[in-house]
């Protein structure tokens, strides 16, 4: 509200010691307190007693804004038409000399009062996955993640994708067993479920076109939890049959969330579930051996490898956040 | 009695319309007599790409690969009419190229005998065959030249920690492209070929594929006059990337037929990322009202 008037006072040089007040009114009005306006064009300056005693030079004039006393005749000024304006009156009531003395905050935030608040929110996110590393078998499905929004940049929550039913034997393994006469053990998943924290430690917003402006975030995951697993009987499929595994997995993500409103975004992540997975194993024990030998073909135990493998199951999830509530207040005005 | 009731629906329809209309009119004429009357939704906007060449080093990795991955070194060449429209060129060659674990462990494991001959490299004939790498029969990524036309419908500045502060934004491209690659011989189809079990025909021959292409991609400017960029793209076209023999005889022609020729081709989407340090000229940006 006062940046025309601040504007305007810095345009003019003044004389050292004396402060900008409101300029004189475009019809000089009498008022023994005020010096007389000067040349045309020329703004009324108050003299530092008139600054001390926080009355403006002239209580009767225009604020600050207003054409000078035979200054611009072709200028229209808010004040001239409306000198009840609240920029008008306002500035009858400020002292310029003090104002200039308070200590500025000078830090100006690239994004002034962001488009959502988080704290306090709670987030409903369903999303799809995609695998996106493994070319053997996919892994895709649908998942849920509930975060809470303890500030405005950290959540906790819990996420869970389920996979049963959905994962894909590629034909690229079959056409490696019939080519070269290899198998490459395989793996599906059940489900996996993880506790996570969130931080969102970059936002701002965009143009669209140059023409429409939208808000985004972006946000860094990681947790723990399980996952399920189950080997597929390639090596030796007449005789083994496995059962699922439950295996702890850590997880990172990376995740981008654009808002439509200040509720509903959507999202798109990258996740890496990070796992020791159980393998079925390459070597097929003795046939001949009776069930109950430690080396026999039939026996469960010599159906895996006996050493576990690093796998990293990297997903791409692409969905839906819901904040709830749906509305909130700002702290601060903007 | 039932025509007066038309009218009276028929009048009371075009009131509502009527009344309708005019409400809408007038809340547009209040929203557009406001202090931001014609404002753009930006000002000051550092428009980096129009009337600008870019001039753009690239460096390309592909993504799962089954049998060998390629680094590809080229440049891109755009000239951006709007700030969203660019038509431009990119070029590639495959420098580097390495086989994957998969192709190392068929190499290492599977056997060279008479169900392998022809589709696993080897010495020899039957049945005295020995090793040969598998590795050289493997296809490879050689070059790639793509005409293509850039569309950029987004852009901002990101702030990461409020402390660092970059103009970025987001494109996408399309268009074609011609892919030079190497992939193993015909063989087996007559016509002065050898017989695919033959040592020999595990040569590589070069070929070109047309195929579409397309990339999404973030370019971030921290400074007037260059930026960095990293990229998805994808070729999708089919070719025989493990040298096999899988396709040609029997039902609907999915079983081995003894010739490895384009039927034993197989789909895929060759994806990669590339990041990339671009350059503008001119070297200043035009600034929007």
């Amino acid at each position: 509200m006062l940046l025309p008037q601040a504007a305007h006072a810095q345009k003019k040089k003044k004389p050292k010691g004396q402060t900008t007040a409101a300029p004189a009114p475009a019809p000089a009005s009498a008022d023994a307190d005020a010096p007389a306006p000067g040349a045309a064009g020329a703004p009324a300056s108050a003299d530092a007693d008139a600054d001390a005693t926080g009355k403006p030079a002239d209580a009767s004039a225009p604020a600050a804004g207003a054409a000078p006393a035979g200054g611009d005749q072709g200028g229209m000024d808010i004040c001239q038409i409306t000198p009840d304006a609240p920029q008008c009156t306002a500035a009858k009531e400020i002292n310029f000399g003090e104002e200039a003395k308070k200590k500025v905050h000078a830090e100006v935030y690239a994004v002034q009062q962001q488009y959502v608040m988080k704290a306090h929110r709670f987030e409903i996110q369903p999303y799809w996955a995609f695998t996106l590393n493994d070319q053997f078998v996919s892994h895709p499905g649908p998942g849920m993640a509930l975060n809470y929004y303890i500030t405005q940049v950290m959540a906790v929550g819990v996420n869970g994708t389920w996979y049963g039913g959905l994962n894909g034997d590629s034909d690229f393994n079959f056409q490696n067993r019939r080519a070269a006469r290899i198998a490459v053990p395989l793996n599906q998943y059940q489900f996996s479920g993880d506790v996570n924290f969130t931080y969102v430690p970059m936002y701002g917003k965009f143009a669209g076109f140059g023409d429409f402006i939208f808000n985004w975030d972006s946000f860094l995951e990681g947790g723990v939890g399980v996952i399920r697993t189950e080997p597929i009987a390639v090596i030796d499929p007449d005789n083994r049959k496995f059962d699922w595994n439950t295996l702890v997995n850590f997880d990172i993500g990376l995740g981008f969330r654009i808002f439509f409103t200040r509720w509903l975004a959507a999202t798109l992540e990258v996740r890496d579930i990070m796992f020791f997975d159980k393998l079925e194993n390459l070597q097929i024990g003795d046939t001949s051996a009776p069930a109950s030998s430690p080396t026999s073909a039939y026996n469960p135990a010599t159906w895996t490898d006996p050493n576990s493998h690093l796998t990293n199951d990297v997903q791409l999830q692409v969905g839906l956040s819901m904040f709830l509530p749906t509305s909130f207040e700002y702290r601060l005005p903007k | 009695m039932k025509r007066r009731f038309v009218s009276t629906v028929l009048a009371a329809v075009v009131a509502a319309g009527v009344a309708s209309t005019s409400r809408a009119a007038s809340a547009q004429e209040l929203q557009v007599t406001g202090p931001l009357k014609g404002a753009p939704a930006v000002r000051g906007l550092r428009l980096h790409r129009e009337g600008r060449f870019e001039l753009a080093p690239t460096m390309s990795f592909t993504l799962l690969d089954q049998y060998r991955r390629t680094i590809l070194f080229g440049a891109r060449l755009n000239y951006n009419i709007t700030d969203w429209i660019a038509v431009g060129v990119w070029g590639a060659f495959g420098a580097i190229s390495t086989s994957t674990y998969m192709t190392d462990q068929i190499d290492s494991v599977a056997p060279r005998d008479a169900l392998t001959a022809t589709n696993v490299n080897h010495t020899g004939t039957y049945p005295n065959f020995g090793k040969a790498p598998f590795a050289d029969q493997v296809a490879k990524m050689q070059y790639v030249a793509a005409a293509q036309a850039t569309f950029t419908p987004f852009r901002g500045k990101l702030a990461i920690f409020n402390k660092i502060f970059v103009d970025t934004d987001f494109y996408a491209s399309a268009g074609g492209a011609l892919v030079g690659i190497q992939e193993r011989a015909d063989c087996g189809g007559g016509a002065g070929q050898p017989s695919c079990a033959d040592p020999n025909s595990f040569q590589l021959a070069s070929k070109t594929k047309v195929a579409p292409t397309f990339a999404l991609g973030f370019t971030f400017f921290p400074g007037d006059w260059w930026s960095l960029g990293i990229e998805y793209r994808a070729l999708p076209f089919s070719w025989n990337r493990g040298g096999f023999d899988s396709r040609g005889a029997g039902t609907n022609g999915n079983f081995p037929d003894q010739k490895i020729d384009s039927q034993d081709d197989t789909f895929d989407f060759n994806q990669m990322v590339t990041i990339s340090v671009g350059f503008f000229f001119p070297t200043k940006p035009r600034i929007s009202e």
